[in-house]
């Protein structure tokens, strides 16, 4: 892998509610190279969400970030506001999944973009709607002049996902952060904006953190691949890694419990008994070992030793946390 | 734009109904009451003979319907009462005379607005400035003394009677500081400095009662906003602090408050009874009371209507506002 | 032929716009022109992307809307105009699953009460046995009865939903986008209890999804739905084998693969889908369709079998000629 330009070690995030501390993210550590691509799988309460936030310095403050989070070799974590400010939209940017909610209802999208291009430039106000229209124009807005006037609920759930993604690609950021930005949307506008951020990603060198559930999506962009389960990492690889040689029970359990389109349907799927569990409620072994499968060929070991991270043998950089020494294998 | 026009069409329409509807109601309760206006009128001794004179001079002696009927006709074509050189003439549009004053009601009205509008104005410029301020500040800083501290200031203004803060007010800073006069009013375009120096004490007196909703609601619409999405969004584009509250949350909470605002403005314009008469100025809530103690039927009904009518009004413009405010609006 | 149980004959859904008195008055034709059957132990899949008519049709179907034109029968009896008291018979016989079940669930009432009400509305008082009976199957248990949904997880919530729904013991469950707002773990347990229902109580299903693998893998038959009409209509076998509708075979295009590296030929459809105050005349479809001709601006095309086929059925002008069996 290329030399990264976003490199998170050890990152912690812990939420001080008034029943205690939460910990959400509990240890993860993930790097993304120019033009590179990085997705983090994982479902409802798995951290996901709460890592892309915390790099960008975005928690509330009753959250508690520790660990490194390294931009092109400078530290972000503990930066003064103002510095923190100034990288924010600019080097980093966040594309989030529900684009109606994210852009702002009182100002036409040409506002809204410029203004993301002034807080890093300094040029009239004039300048940088022309520069918004230009970038509403790249991301494939017709008649970008016209429509950088109208108001977000005056476009098509697709067509405002262009806008979210005009402005935070208007400041050429080295790094874009992409929370479940296809998941609000009908497939045929997914396949338009997964082409898009390709595109984008082709011309800059941008790096993607794509932060997604659906693996029919990570397949086709990622490279490589951090699955997230209640705050940790469950297994990390390249994504032939993930779908051939899927080495956590939980990886291969998400891989089986996935209807296809592309083979006749089995009469059951797959699938991985209970329900993810909330932040907070993680005791002293496996996060996954009390829906596990393999929990009894492995024994005690699940219930109070944390599994961590391993390289898997002559795998090269992929590694599973899992008490299991061989590879799982399905279970119907 | 067509969908504007036609609401205001439909809503100028449906306001001339409301006010037919409701000047029939204000006149059938005021003339039904058991009180004859012509006794005050007739001098002493009262002979039948006179008051029958007096009740036919003023046009009493017809069924209340007719008087309605004279009451609509004279907005158009004016009225006359009595005849000979001792007719009384009110010239279109005629809301009624007073017989007392010696005058028509819309002169009565036109002499007092400026008193009134004086009052209300000020005052809602600095309710507006310590309700919102105040509003943000508590949202900003929610749960620390700086909120509790509004909210107590709010509770207390909500709960204060203005007669009471009104005769502190005066004797704090009439009497003992001796800084402003006690009472009266100097027309702004006799020297807006004298103005000015009279409203003062009414003007705080009424912002701060008023002020109190309004940090309330301030407050609430602040801590609703500042949790959006589009908060977020702006955060991560690099903007600061002060731009994210300023721009992006009280802009979302304005419509609330502007509606409130309108309706407020429009209520205090038709007479803010209580503060005129603690602090002895002629406005249209002074005219009312000395009307109604007086049995000045043409008067109360008049100022009835007046201040129906501007709530009515007030309501309007705060619809026609809330459509320019919000893009998402429409009047259709 | 087995037993019909839901039967539309054109049926149509405008929703009304108010305008000013001088443009003429518009209205949303959410559903245009819908004929459709469902029968005995079937499970038909109904997919389409938003906007395309699909919800309002489930919901025209349920009669929890009133169609403006066209014919609604449920179990071979004309219901179209049946309304308020005597629609219960119909209740009793069709039943929805709504798509979140934070909200289809009333927060202030327990499991137990949840599940009375639809007794309640037909007349009679279910005993605690029918209610236990009815969460065991759904694969939860009595001690869920005292409850409140708060308590349960996503999953949990879209089961008692389920639960609800079969308390009447309907012949026929419209479900609604019944696992979009799940996690793909759970989505799972979800849809393999609509499969396990189906074979215990003999259920048939009018599945709505616009996620087309969950439909694949539950509804034997689909019909796909294209602004308000159905534009292809057939086993699901042959329907994602060999679509014959231009559309269709974009949609199905368009659904990524959890495969890396798979090759896989993707039709980009460019724009968006025309408003559905204004469709397009002819075929709906013609404005983004990479085959469309002059002829398809005239009539609008009706469904009709798919060469060589009976029940595969497609309403186009130049359908896609039958390939062979993709893998």
């Amino acid at each position: 892998m290329a030399e990264p330009i976003l490199e998170v070690h050890d990152l912690r995030v812990t939420f001080a509610t008034e029943g205690g501390p939460v910990p959400a993210v509990d240890g993860i550590d993930f790097a993304v190279a120019p033009g590179e691509t990085l997705a983090i799988v994982g479902e409802s309460g798995s951290g996901k969400s709460v890592s892309s936030a915390a790099v960008m310095g975005l928690l509330p403050s009753n959250a508690e970030v520790r660990g490194e989070v390294l931009l092109d070799g400078r530290e972000l974590v503990g930066l003064e506001a103002d510095e923190l400010r100034k990288i924010r939209g600019n080097d980093i940017a966040l594309v989030f999944q529900d684009a109606l909610s994210a852009l702002n209802p009182y100002y036409s999208v040409g506002w809204q973009v410029a203004e993301a291009y002034r807080l890093h430039h300094d040029v009239s106000k004039k300048v940088a709607f022309r520069r918004a229209v230009e970038m509403l124009d790249k991301v494939g807005i017709p008649d970008a002049a016209r429509r950088a006037k109208s108001y977000p609920h005056e476009f098509s759930g697709g067509m405002r996902q262009r806008v979210v993604i005009a402005m935070a690609l208007v400041n050429n950021p080295r790094v874009l952060i992409a929370d479940e930005p296809t998941t609000a949307l009908d497939v045929t506008v997914q396949a338009q904006i997964m082409q898009l951020l390709a595109d984008v990603q082709e011309e800059f060198g941008t790096a993607l953190v794509l932060i997604s559930h659906d693996l029919g999506v990570v397949a086709e962009v990622a490279d490589d691949v951090l699955v997230m389960y209640a705050g940790r990492a469950a297994e990390r690889g390249t994504v032939r890694d993930l779908f051939f040689r899927a080495a956590h029970p939980y990886s291969l359990g998400l891989l089986g419990a996935m209807p296809r389109i592309d083979v006749p349907p089995t009469r059951r799927l797959t699938t991985i008994p209970g329900s993810p569990p909330s932040p907070g409620s993680i005791s002293a072994g496996c996060p996954f070992q009390p829906r596990c499968a393999y929990t009894e060929r492995v024994g005690e070991r699940c219930v109070t030793e944390r599994p961590e991270l391993t390289p898997r043998p002559g795998e090269g950089d992929h590694e599973a946390a899992c008490h299991l020494g061989r590879r799982p294998e399905v279970v119907a | 734009m067509p969908g504007i026009v036609w609401f205001v069409v439909r809503r100028l329409f449906a306001t001339v109904l409301v006010m037919l509807a409701l000047s029939l109601a204000v006149y059938l309760i005021f003339y039904a009451i058991p009180a004859d206006p012509a006794h005050l009128s007739c001098g002493k001794p009262c002979t039948p003979d006179r008051l029958e004179q007096a009740r036919h001079f003023m046009q009493l002696d017809q069924s209340t319907i007719q008087q309605y009927l004279n009451f609509l006709r004279g907005i158009f074509a004016g009225r006359t009462f009595g005849d000979g050189p001792a007719a009384v003439r009110c010239e279109a549009p005629c809301f009624g005379y007073s017989f007392p004053l010696g005058r028509p009601v819309t002169t009565l009205i036109a002499d007092r607005l400026p008193v009134t509008a004086s009052i209300a104005l000020g005052a809602a410029v600095l309710w507006l400035l310590i309700g919102v301020s105040l509003g943000v500040i508590a949202a900003l800083n929610r749960g620390r003394l700086l909120d509790r501290l509004s909210v107590g200031v709010a509770l207390i203004g909500v709960s204060t009677p203005s007669f009471l803060l009104g005769l502190l007010a005066i004797l704090a800073f009439g009497f003992w500081l001796n800084m402003v006069p006690v009472n009266g009013y100097v027309p702004f375009t006799e020297s807006p400095v004298d103005w000015a120096w009279h409203l003062v004490t009414p003007w705080l007196v009424l912002a701060v009662l008023q002020a109190a909703s309004y940090i309330r609601l301030t407050r609430a619409q602040m801590l609703e906003e500042l949790n959006l999405d589009h908060i977020t969004t702006a955060r991560a584009k690099g903007a600061g602090e002060a731009r994210v509250v300023v721009t992006h949350g009280l802009r979302g909470a304005l419509v609330p408050i502007v509606t409130l605002f309108g309706l407020d403005l429009g209520g205090l314009l038709g007479g803010a009874i209580l503060t005129e008469k603690v602090f002895s100025m002629q406005g249209l809530g002074e005219l009312l009371i000395s009307a109604v103690g007086q049995l000045d039927v043409a008067v109360v009904v008049g100022v009835t209507l007046f201040s129906a009518f501007l709530i009515i009004l007030a309501n309007l413009v705060v619809d026609i506002v809330h459509g320019a405010l919000d893009p998402r609006v429409s009047h259709g | 032929m087995t037993e019909e149980l839901l039967r539309l004959d054109g049926v149509r859904k405008y929703f009304g716009l108010r305008g000013v008195p001088w443009q003429a008055a518009q209205a949303v034709r959410a559903v245009d022109g819908v004929s459709f059957v469902v029968r005995k132990g079937e499970t038909v899949g109904l997919v389409g992307e938003s906007g395309s008519g699909k919800s309002t049709l489930a919901r025209v179907a349920t009669r929890l809307l009133d169609p403006t034109a066209g014919r609604v029968e449920i179990g071979g009896k004309d219901v179209t105009r049946v309304r308020g008291r005597r629609l219960r018979p119909v209740r009793r016989r069709v039943q929805m699953v709504f798509q979140d079940p934070q909200a289809s669930l009333n927060p202030r009432q327990s499991v137990g009460t949840i599940l009375s009400t639809p007794f309640r509305a037909q007349g009679t008082r279910p005993t605690r046995t029918q209610l236990v009976e009815l969460l065991h199957q759904v694969g939860l248990s009595e001690e869920h009865l005292e409850r409140y949904p708060h308590e349960f997880s996503g999953g949990q919530r879209q089961r008692i939903g389920i639960a609800r729904a079969l308390a009447v013991s309907p012949d026929l469950l419209i479900c609604d986008e019944p696992v979009s707002a799940l996690d793909v773990s759970v989505q799972a347990q979800v849809l393999n209890l609509l499969a396990d229902l189906r074979d215990e109580l003999g259920l048939s299903y009018v599945v709505v999804a616009h996620d087309l693998a969950v439909v694949r893998q539950v509804a034997g038959r689909v019909a796909v739905m294209y602004l308000g009409t159905i534009v292809e209509e057939g086993p699901s076998d042959q329907v994602y084998n060999a679509p014959a509708h231009p559309y269709t075979k974009a949609l199905l295009s368009a659904v990524p693969v959890p495969e890396p590296g798979a090759v896989r030929e993707r039709i980009v459809l460019t724009g968006d889908v025309p408003t559905p105050i204004a469709p397009p005349s002819g075929c709906p479809f013609r404005t983004r369709c990479y085959r469309a001709e002059d002829v398809c601006a005239t009539e609008r095309p009706v469904l009709q079998p798919v060469a060589g086929q009976t029940e595969h059925l497609a309403a186009c002008y130049f359908p896609e000629p039958p390939t062979s069996e993709r893998t």
